[in-house]
């Protein structure tokens, strides 16, 4: 489709662009943040960056070789921000799943709200399951739902093809306030529908402060993974805290098992559609090749025993709990891991999950599944509303709030991380190449991608393969079949 | 002797098997979610309200609530009338019509509910009864009334024939004598029947959950659904939630223990 | 004066119930339009569908295990409870209990109990030594169902106790008594006037179960959504997953036609098995 092509090449200059716009970075010499990052100071992070404004610091090797806080040019976009757009008076439904940042929307809502008498936004939100499988039947029958979000992939397209997407092209707050290359997910042929808020990282975060008192590096390419597990096991430690029990969780490594896994995007995005139309099924060569990583992942211990039964409830805990090495869903699981045990905060970095000893193509996956739309069937009193709204979270100020309170990364011009440690340490990925995550690239997700995820996470049990690969290829065609 | 020892035994198992999962739920409503991880069962070391405040600030249970109430009082009180109306009429009837219409409705009573969730949602959306609670009320009706009517009616053919000769002789109408005579004789069957048709429609999950997406519509067991969060489920806020939902029930359970216990095994055995 | 109840029954119960026939000859994803497809959905899912027989097969699984064991256990413990005494009184209240709660709530609880790793279960077996029996109860595909089965037995078996109490105390005492002077043993008095006795509450207890097994929707979407890989899904869960997962709107009615068959073939089997007189004085 050529909306995803678009989306996909045009990440490319998305990873660099944000890297130019906005790193700064603190002067980190340990991982805990005492020290405010200044100007020429040392730093230890390299790529790090404090924000995306015009004074943001990114951490990167001067010319004696030693990693300094530099100023960043913002490139990519040079116009000024808007402020927020006023709104008329009435109430609407603002759709979403993240139950997690419920308290911080609130509080911004309140905001708009004092700003905007008689207006009132109610938040509506399900978890990200239902939201998935629901979302657009509900908001199809709900006027009501003036704004609400789509995730990047098949709901997008879901939605798009509905004609419940308002064109945003032509709004000032959209043209000004966001950092222009972030709009791609959100952007089909050439016209914006949808403005992508918090860019989130689905790459695997580690205690980077049990592996300095253990001396022990993050692994850079399969081999040294595989050995790296042996060790922490040894040590007594879970090395990957690999939420396998449920599948939503536990899909997420599978980006970085693809992101390596074809000699270029083409090729990768290719075999992706072969197997979600039903042209080709999981026995082909390259997705065993996936399969029997998994199974060499489980067999060298680096998945806790009795995998298939560890769920997204205790993997977060035993991480937080110091029982387990990394978490590998993304920098969206942070929040949940300092909840459960607030020492957490700051001792978090992000790693790129390398699945090949040759180079790899990409470093890191990125996503974004939390793009905001206004529904384009909502009366135009509400959509006015939706519009003000949309444009308020644009503001850097609110922004800000959001991307402090919640430990999300946003895609917003002249946001400063610095309050925020956890922000700060895992930013550094922002300026590796990035891969727009590859699990949605699959349309079919019932039929298609639950059965796919759930065969490697039987494999990663200890499953046979072949069995495996050839039954779910099974259901699969005959899903699609019928 | 080997029956008395293994009757305790069987019955001592039972009784755990409800009296633990209940006592980690209502403990777990005044404790911390890492207590009840790691110690279930044991009293909360401090006795904290701070779940319910939790609930009633963040959880925004009020209105599933008032939705439940709703939604289970009406159906409740217009199956009743419609059923009673139906069965009485249908106990009078000796003709072939009144056979045919109990076998119909009996048919409702092996088919279950859920066969319909398309249609149901179909239809809905056309007529714009999605969303609404008055369209739950409707479905739970339609659904309840065969085992409303099989109740009722059985409960009226067993009512000995002299108290309607009696109206019979004075040339009182079926709807008089209906009113008049079978209804207030009729109330602890009735009764027994609301109460059973109560839990029904207050334990409803799935009309509700394809039905009703705008939050202001929604009943309890979706919002108890809702608390399994994406990354982690706070069990604490669960158990609390749990509560709540379940205090209608309980209280009635406690207060018309007899009733309650009639109405959810009514029309099971015969004499 | 039925009219009101023969409206509504018809209009919203049977007028749904055929046009399940109607849609499960279309092929519609509730967007574009609806394709006549005349009888090819059940084709498929008669030959090409292993998935649903599968689940099919699941559900019969399900019905049987959670049948025999109920209908077993109510029949027992309504015997052990058969005396009106304090004890036994507060004992049928407490077995009612779960009865009383919505099944979200006891999915919930369930899903809690089965946690692999600090739910009350597992923990309680690694305390006293069986590591071994502390299973994945919930996330293996091998014990899923049946850990749904036994958390619906502990919600259902109070009520089934009820019923059987209702039916055993209808048994005329003389006849115990006789058969003590006789000098017959429990079990034969079990097997000779229990059991006969019983037998057309047994019919009603295997019906009502029966058909609460079919309607399992709540515990299953509570507890494992139909995982792992399908081994917990039942046929109502599957018409769901199929209409508002899939949005194959036609195949999924094509799916309530076969409920709505099977339930009604296995009511009639029972009904001629156990001789159930439904209406009838």
């Amino acid at each position: 489709m050529k909306n995803k092509g678009m989306q996909i090449s045009a990440f490319r200059l998305g990873a660099i662009a944000v890297m130019a716009i906005g790193l700064a970075s603190a002067s980190l010499t340990s991982v805990s943040a005492d020290s405010t990052p200044t100007f020429g100071t040392k730093c230890t992070t390299e790529g790090a960056s404090t924000g995306t404004s015009t004074n943001s610091l990114i951490c990167q090797k001067g010319d004696s070789g030693a990693l300094k806080w530099a100023r960043v040019r913002i490139s990519s976009n040079r116009q000024t921000p808007v402020p927020a757009l006023h709104a008329n008076a009435g109430t609407i439904e603002f759709h979403h799943w993240r139950a997690e940042d419920k308290a911080v929307f609130a509080d911004i809502i309140s905001k708009f709200e004092a700003a905007n008498p008689g207006t009132h936004i109610v938040q509506v939100i399900e978890s990200s399951n239902d939201y998935t499988n629901l979302a657009f039947s509900q908001i199809k029958g709900n006027p009501k739902s003036a704004i609400f979000v789509t995730s990047r992939g098949g709901q997008f397209t879901q939605f798009y093809n509905g004609g419940l997407l308002r064109d945003l092209s032509n709004e000032r707050f959209v043209k000004s306030n966001v950092i222009s290359s972030a709009l791609t997910p959100g952007t089909v042929d050439g016209k914006v529908y949808g403005v992508p808020y918090q860019s989130l990282f689905n790459d695997p975060i580690y205690n980077a402060d049990m592996f300095a008192k253990n001396g022990w590096s993050v692994p850079k390419n399969w081999t040294s993974l595989l050995a790296f597990c042996k060790t922490v096991k040894a040590a007594g430690i879970i090395p990957f805290a690999w939420p396998a029990a449920t599948r939503g969780n536990a899909g997420q490594i599978m980006n970085s098992f693809l992101m390596n896994s074809a000699p270029d995007l083409a090729t990768l995005t290719s075999r992706i559609a072969a197997i979600d139309t039903g042209k080709a099924d999981l026995t082909q060569p390259w997705f065993v090749d996936i399969a029997t990583k998994y199974q060499q992942m489980n067999a060298a211990g680096c998945f806790p025993s009795n995998v298939t039964g560890y769920n997204d409830t205790v993997a977060p805990a035993d991480f937080a709990s110091g029982k387990a090495a990394i978490y590998p869903t993304g920098t969206f699981g942070m929040s949940t891991v300092t909840n459960l045990n607030p020492a957490m905060k700051g001792k978090m970095k992000i790693m790129s999950l390398i699945t090949v000893d040759t180079k790899p193509l990409y470093e890191g996956i990125t996503n974004n599944t939390f793009i905001l739309h206004v529904n384009a069937k909502s009366s135009s009193r509400d959509q006015n509303i939706a519009r003000a709204f949309l444009s308020f979270l644009t503001t850097a100020d609110i922004a800000q709030q959001y991307a402090v309170g919640t430990s999300q990364h946003v895609s917003i011009v002249n946001v400063d991380y610095s309050a925020n440690i956890d922000l700060l340490n895992t930013s550094d990925i922002m300026g590796k190449k990035l891969l727009l995550a590859p699990r949605f690239l699959f349309n079919n997700v019932t039929t298609v991608r639950n059965p796919l995820e759930d065969a490697l996470i039987a494999i990663g049990g200890g499953a046979d393969i072949t069995k495996t690969l050839t039954d779910t290829s099974k259901t699969i065609k005959q899903g699609l079949g019928a | 002797m080997f029956y008395n020892v293994s009757r305790r035994v069987l019955l001592a198992i039972f009784a755990i098997a409800v009296i633990v999962p209940s006592s980690i739920v209502v403990l777990g409503t005044f404790k911390k979610d890492i207590e009840i991880y790691t110690k279930p069962l044991a009293f909360p070391k401090h006795w904290s309200l701070t779940n319910f405040y939790n609930l009633i600030h963040q959880g925004n249970v009020f209105v599933p609530f008032k939705n439940s109430l709703i939604v289970a009082f009406f159906s409740v009180f217009f199956t009743l009338l419609i059923a009673s109306m139906a069965a009485f009429a249908i106990s009078r009837m000796i003709t072939v019509t009144g056979k045919v219409l109990f076998l119909l409705f009996s048919l409702g009573l092996a088919i279950p509910g859920q066969v319909n969730i398309i249609p149901i949602y179909l239809l809905f959306v056309k007529l714009h009864l999605t969303n609404s609670l008055i369209g739950l009320i409707l479905v739970n009706i339609a659904i309840t009334l065969p085992i409303s009517i099989f109740i009722l009616t059985t409960f009226f053919r067993d009512l000995p024939k002299e108290m309607f000769e009696v109206a019979g002789i004075d040339g009182a109408g079926l709807f008089r004598t209906y009113r008049s005579i079978a209804l207030p004789l009729s109330r602890p069957a009735m009764g027994a029947t609301g109460i059973f048709l109560f839990v029904i429609c207050w334990n409803d999950l799935l009309y509700p959950l394809m039905l009703i997406t705008q939050s202001d519509k929604k009943t309890l067991p979706l919002t108890l659904i809702d608390f399994r969060g994406e990354y982690a489920t706070s069990y604490s806020m669960l158990f609390t939630a749990i509560m709540v939902a379940s205090v209608p029930m309980v209280l009635m359970y406690i207060f018309m223990q007899k009733s309650f216990v009639a109405g959810l095994t009514a029309g099971a055995v015969k004499g | 004066m039925a009219l009101p109840a023969v409206a509504i029954y018809s209009f919203l119960y049977l007028y749904p119930a055929i046009s399940n026939l109607l849609y499960s000859t279309q092929r519609w994803d509730g967007v574009t339009k609806a394709q006549f497809v005349g009888l090819h959905n059940f084709k498929y899912l008669a030959t090409s569908d292993d998935l649903f027989h599968k689940i099919v097969a699941n559900n019969f699984r399900f019905s049987f295990v959670v049948v025999i064991l109920q209908t077993l256990f109510s029949l027992m413990f309504a015997i052990f409870l058969l005396k009106n005494t304090k004890a036994n009184i507060f004992l049928r209240t407490l077995f009612f209990f779960p009865t009383i709660l919505s099944s979200v709530s006891v999915g919930l609880i369930w899903t809690f109990l089965y946690n692999p790793n600090f739910g009350f279960i597992n923990a309680s077996l690694k305390a006293i030594g069986l590591h071994k029996l502390a299973l994945n109860w919930l996330s293996d595909g091998r014990y899923s169902l049946y850990s749904i089965a036994i958390a619906q037995i502990w919600f259902h078996t109070g009520q089934m106790i009820v019923i059987y109490l209702a039916g055993l105390q209808q048994i005329p005492a003389e006849l115990y008594e006789a058969a003590d002077v006789d000098g017959a043993t429990r079990w034969q008095q079990f097997r000779n006037i229990t059991w006969p006795m019983a037998l057309p509450t047994t019919a009603v207890v295997v019906a009502y179960t029966t058909i609460q097994t079919f309607r399992a929707f709540d515990l299953v979407y509570a507890m494992t959504q139909g995982g792992p890989m399908n081994s917990s899904d039942l046929i109502v869960t599957s018409i769901y997953n199929m209409a508002f997962g899939a949005y194959k709107f036609g195949y999924a009615s094509a799916e309530s036609v076969v409920l709505v068959v099977v339930v009604l073939v296995i009511t009639w089997i029972q009904r001629r098995t156990l001789r159930v007189d439904y209406g009838s004085k």
